[in-house]
């Protein structure tokens, strides 16, 4: 269930495109570790890999973390321009 | 005076310990934390004629209970066990250090905030205000940098004047917004209970609010019925009133408020660049990655194991007609020419003092044990500056992120790839460097079931036993070692399966930029590994060895003996022998086979030279041939010795990483009971054909 026109998941963004996190679509847990790393709906995200298989790599408040591919999929973002 | 007891808090990567070694130096020691097999860090230092006692916790990214080292940390700081807690702020990625501080700032006020890596903010760029962010915090905020040694007495300096009193009394306050008039109602609650409910009141609201369940837990034990149902209800309204999740609304009420304490304290000049970074991405590749990863390890243990013994160097050499220089290699290989210094001693030993027992006392029970942890020490050395340098400049944990969905299947982490790699050459480094994983219940796992790998001492013997068996020997080495791995393999993933811990199958991790690996930190690592078995294993090593020794030189009657068949060992390997009786071998052949199996727990190499000994043989095949064994039971026992049992020095380090008896036993029981079951299976399966 997606918000808005613009907001998709973090597995589909490109390397060099940025998103703004809208919610996460996950347990409990899950939910807490990913807040804590700073996936905090409001936060932005810059994807530096993604190779379409295999982890991603992204920029998240300076810091680089590699996501696994099924926890970018239940990161909803919304496409944002720039820095 | 009174001694200061000061808590370092931080998020990993963010140069905890580096700054707890400059800090506390020689002092620096290392315990369990009660009941886990975490590590837990403490030393001292007197400054200004105070005596100052740091514990480092374990490096957290925030106080709820998703992990073990969470949980001590945040057990720790509740139970108000420091009188003074340093949260470390990485001054290149500000804001999203920040956040632990402000969690442990709702809590308590005797807070000082480092500012650690301050050396890197200028080549980057970032200029911050670290005046401005002690007036909106309230507390002292130092910058520091821990390796290039400045800022450490401005620290230390903090420290004395918050634990004289210069603090506010307060805990800092965050305004929840909508949430707020809830948090009220539950501190009304709580407050009646201030004699049972130790933890601060509001955060305690708080972390209800948010669906802390231990906490949940703990407050039905404590609280009346009704109370505790009071809160429930007003949690329920809360969840009414708040459109979102009371989870995210806290999250993100807590995000709003770190940027606002940041705005305008953090100016940033320059894009960060990721260039040094990029050619890292390499590792992500999903071919290029883990081969990548694994070629690295592979070329850096080659030298490692070539420096140390010559092999596996002087095997290829070897089988490229290089004889006369593989021979070479080996003769002026650390190993050897320890070992030949050694014989050298001994030899003159024997000269002087004559053969009887005092002599082999010295000869074979404390030079032989001396020896063989002065054998362990090169290649734990040069092991642990591979991996330092590894872990330091950031390469590691890439590694790990590229290696870690083909080691999932296994039922293991991209972490565990240096650990299991280095476990080929041999097992004593290899439990070492299980440090490189991060989680706890991983690295317990890999503590367990390292040893199956069958190192190269379990090679040799595999080898020498495969040309008793002819030309399917080489077959049968294969599978043994195949056997090994998928032994491994599948504990691993039966352990994930059997116990329902942390598991994280997805990685989610945070990578330290990559950087030049400080000779320093290197250094305290590898000192660190070398002391430690210097000063733990290294004693019970020296122990046991006289014991084995004494076991095996001595009878009942406690006279001495030549020869190890008339020992007690001896007698016990009698005993054991009905062991192999499903093996088809009994009597005396099984007090042979016994025996050999004793003296390999020693070490693995020993089980040829004790069964050559035994038998009077001078080959591997005249032995077998003298102990009448068949192929089926030489294929047994090769399964059955490389997975019975850990070494003597892997199992000592076994203890000395995990701290733990359980552990250790645990460990050893494991290996006897799935070697005697694969290798009665192969057995059977065998004698059908052969």
């Amino acid at each position: 269930m997606l918000i808005g026109g613009n907001a998709t998941t973090l597995d589909n963004l490109s390397p060099g495109e940025t998103g703004k996190v809208v919610r996460i679509d996950g347990g409990r847990g899950l939910v807490m570790r990913l807040y804590q790393m700073g996936f905090v709906p409001g936060a932005v995200i810059k994807v530096i890999v993604n190779r379409g298989v295999g982890p991603l790599v992204v920029d998240i408040m300076g810091a680089e973390v590699a996501i696994g591919r099924g926890i970018a999929r239940k990161i909803v973002v919304e496409p944002t321009k720039g820095e | 005076m009174k001694e200061i007891r000061v808590a370092l808090v931080g998020q990993p990567n963010v140069g905890k310990s580096t700054l707890f070694n400059v800090i506390t130096g020689e002092s620096a020691r290392v315990a369990n934390w009660p009941g886990t097999t975490v590590s837990k860090y403490e030393g001292e230092i007197t400054y200004r004629g105070r005596k100052i006692h740091v514990v480092d916790l374990p490096g957290i990214y925030g106080l709820s209970t998703l992990t073990i080292e969470e949980r001590i940390a945040r057990k720790y700081i509740l139970d108000n066990e420091a009188d003074i807690y340093v949260v470390l702020v990485d001054a290149a990625i500000p804001e999203k250090t920040l956040a632990l501080a402000l969690q442990v700032l709702e809590i308590t006020p005797r807070v000082v905030i480092v500012f650690t890596k301050m050396d890197m903010v200028h080549s980057r760029g970032i200029h911050l205000n670290l005046d401005g962010f002690s007036n909106r915090l309230g507390v002292p905020v130092i910058g520091l940098s821990a390796a290039k040694g400045y800022g450490i007495s401005s620290l230390l300096d903090a420290i004395i004047d918050v634990a004289e009193g210069h603090y506010s009394k307060s805990p800092y306050r965050l305004n929840y917004g909508d949430l707020e008039p809830y948090i009220g109602s539950i501190e009304e609650i709580l407050r009646l209970y201030s004699d049972k409910v130790k933890y601060p009141i509001r955060w305690t609201a708080v972390k209800l609010l948010e669906g802390d369940s231990e906490l949940m837990d703990e407050l039905r034990e404590l609280l009346d019925k009704d109370a505790f149902r009071r809160i429930e209800d007003t949690i329920r309204d809360a969840e009414k009133r708040i459109s979102e999740s009371l989870q995210e609304y806290i999250a993100i009420t807590r995000f709003s408020h770190l940027m606002d304490v940041c705005r305008g304290l953090v100016l940033r000049k320059k894009l960060p660049s990721h260039t040094a970074s990029e050619i890292a991405n390499i590792f992500y590749s999903p071919i290029v990655g883990p081969l990548a990863s694994i070629g690295i390890i592979l070329a850096f243990l080659i030298i490692a194991f070539t420096i140390n013994t010559g092999f596996p160097l002087t095997l290829i050499m070897e089988r490229l007609g290089f004889e006369e220089g593989a021979a070479l290699l080996e003769h002026y290989s650390i190993s050897s020419l320890m070992g030949t210094a050694f014989e050298y001693l001994g030899a003159l030993i024997r000269g002087a003092m004559g053969e009887g027992p005092d002599t082999s006392l010295i000869v074979d029970g404390v030079l032989g044990g001396v020896g063989t942890i002065l054998a362990f020490l090169p290649l734990i050395a040069i092991v642990s500056t591979g991996f330092a340098i590894l872990e330091d400049s950031g390469v590691l944990p890439r590694i790990a992120v590229g290696t870690h969905s083909l080691l999932s299947r296994l039922g293991l982490s991209g972490h565990s790839i240096f650990p299991v790699m280095t476990s080929f050459g041999c097992n004593v480094p290899g439990v070492l460097v299980t440090r490189a994983t991060p989680n706890a219940w991983e690295r317990l796992k890999l503590i367990l079931t390292i040893a199956f790998i069958p190192c190269q001492a379990r090679l040799i013997v595999i080898l020498a036993l495969a040309t008793a068996m002819g030309p399917l020997g080489g077959l049968l080495a294969i599978l043994t070692y195949l056997i090994a791995i998928t032994v491994f393999a599948l504990l691993n993933m039966l352990m994930d399966k059997a116990i329902k811990h942390e598991k994280q199958v997805e990685i989610l991790l945070e990578l330290p930029p990559l950087h030049k690996p400080l000779p320093r930190v290197v250094w305290w690592t590898v000192r660190s590994h070398v002391t430690h078995f210097l000063s733990k294993a290294g004693v019970v090593i020296l122990a046991a060895s006289i014991a084995l020794w004494f076991l095996t030189s001595f009878n009942f009657n406690l006279s001495y003996v030549g020869n190890v068949e008339d020992s007690i060992g001896g007698a016990v390997a009698g005993a054991i022998s009905g062991f192999l009786t499903p093996f088809g071998i009994g009597g005396a052949r099984a007090t042979v086979v016994a025996l050999s199996l004793i003296v390999g727990f020693v070490a693995k190499e020993l089980v040829v030279s004790a069964l050559l000994v035994s038998t009077g043989a001078e080959t591997v095949n005249e032995a077998f041939r003298m102990l009448d064994l068949s192929p089926a039971q030489i294929a047994s026992l090769m399964i059955f010795t490389t997975l019975y049992v850990p070494c003597l020095a892997t199992l000592i380090t076994i203890y000395m990483e995990s701290r733990s008896v359980k552990v250790t036993l645990s460990a050893t029981a494991l290996m006897l009971s799935v070697a005697y079951i694969t290798s009665l299976v192969i057995y059977w399966i065998l004698s059908l054909f052969f």
